[in-house]
């Protein structure tokens, strides 16, 4: 039986930064690859799916694919007009993402293949495409089992959950943790007594709610593109702060969680301080959570 | 203008949400209706079309604006008088919102008393569609 496993192929957010000082970490934009006995899943196509595509076509093991996007933004989708897989005849790729109709989903992705942004169309894609019909609730791709939730980000954006193997995997590549807390903090002092009781039981529930999709999960994949200091001036901007991120798993009782989604201005020395500030709100919380860096081509065994 | 009770009807999986509404309107004349789920509430609209509808957007089984495009599909609700209320403060939310034809785009924490204002202000005018 073939190996079963996680692997980042693009894990920085916004825009792809191959810079020498970011190699450490890695360069492409969100891409994670998980594969259960050569079933191959693929979490979102930014520029990381072109190396994976090229590894797929080479291999030329299981040729069909499930492709989720969380979104069209195009760190997301950007790397589908250079996906290998897609331009060979035997090839079935499959994708499933926010939408309320299959041509909707397809229209999406058609559009960044149009002139004057590109010089070929999807129509020269010869694998065979199929759009997953978005209005499924739960999904599969041989022995993994998909669902999916809303998130916190600008336009209508998906959080997986992804059951893999013997593990739980939560897929969240952009998301604002913590905004409605936020938002009531901010504004505490203009509301009547009544009404802060009220917009405390509000916030409680709603990160109730937000504990209860991560519960216990043994992956958590989650966007921590800001620092604190970032965050100061890039709030409702549709990603966390770190710190928000690792509090929110330790809540939630999460067993490991991988920082993705970095920004690209973050070189690796920055990413390595951001990692030490995570040590030391876990050794602060005295919590069982494990906290990782997600950089390009670290694989994590699912068996 | 008929002097029949008008219908406003709350879609918010956040109970204390559907509460704030229930409190706010308490000295108001109107039929408040809450929904718990998309799937529930879009039960009810099937046959049934409120003078004004407050609409969540990140809701367990559907978000609100797939909901409201959905909504805007069926004969009965091309002009129905629609409001987003949501922590979600991102302005391509607010774009498609108003794409879809939602009369405005609330953030909460939003008071009761802007809460009581906005209902009385549209419930109290027709309907700008008609």
């Amino acid at each position: 039986m073939a190996k079963s496993y996680l692997r980042f192929w693009g894990v920085r957010g916004s825009y792809a930064a191959p810079f020498p000082t970011h190699l450490k970490v890695g360069g492409n934009t969100s891409c994670v690859e998980v594969n259960v006995d050569d079933h191959v899943l693929i979490c979102d196509a930014g520029t990381g799916i072109i190396p994976l595509g090229n590894r797929l076509a080479a291999e030329a093991k299981n040729k069909e694919l499930l492709i989720l996007l969380t979104h069209y933004h195009w760190d997301h989708i950007c790397g589908l007009p250079f996906f290998v897989p897609a331009f060979i005849p035997d090839w079935h790729i499959n994708f499933f993402g926010p939408g309320e109709s299959i041509q909707e989903m397809k229209q999406k992705l058609d559009s960044q293949m149009q002139a004057p942004y590109f010089p070929v169309g999807t129509e020269t894609w010869m694998a065979k495409i199929n759009y997953v019909n978005p209005r499924e609730t739960k999904l599969s791709h041989g022995p993994i089992e998909i669902s999916y939730y809303s998130v916190h980000h600008p336009g209508v954006t998906y959080g997986y959950k992804i059951k893999a193997g013997s593990k739980t995997i939560i897929y969240v590549s952009d998301n604002e943790c913590q905004f409605l807390d936020k938002s009531i903090k901010q504004k505490m002092t203009e509301f009547s007594e009544e009404e802060q009781i009220m917009f405390e039981d509000m916030n409680r529930e709603e990160y109730g709610y937000e504990l209860e999709t991560i519960r216990a999960a043994d992956i958590l994949i989650h966007d921590a593109q800001y620092t604190p200091e970032d965050y100061e001036t890039k709030r409702g901007w549709g990603h966390s702060c770190y710190v928000d991120v690792v509090n929110y798993a330790i809540d939630a009782g999460v067993k490991d969680l991988y920082l993705y989604h970095h920004d690209p201005y973050n070189d690796d020395n920055a990413i390595d301080k951001i990692y030490e500030k995570c040590l030391e709100i876990l050794q602060e919380r005295d919590t069982s959570l494990r906290c990782h860096i997600a950089r390009e081509g670290l694989e994590i065994p699912l068996d | 203008m008929g002097d029949s009770k008008k219908t406003v009807v709350v879609v918010d999986d956040n109970a204390t949400v559907r509460a704030l509404f229930e409190r706010s309107t308490e000295d108001l004349t109107l039929d408040l209706i809450s929904f718990s789920s998309a799937e529930a509430a879009m039960e009810y609209l099937g046959e049934n079309k409120p003078d004004l509808l407050f609409l969540d957007i990140i809701m367990p089984d559907k978000d609100g604006l797939t909901f409201l495009s959905e909504l805007r599909k069926l004969p009965l609700h091309r002009d129905t008088a629609v409001i987003m209320i949501t922590s979600k403060d991102y302005a391509q939310d607010r774009t498609v919102a108003n794409e879809l034809g939602a009369l405005e785009f609330i953030t909460k924490p939003m008071p009761m008393r802007a809460i009581s204002d906005i209902i009385t202000n549209h419930i109290n005018n027709d309907n700008p569609y008609n």
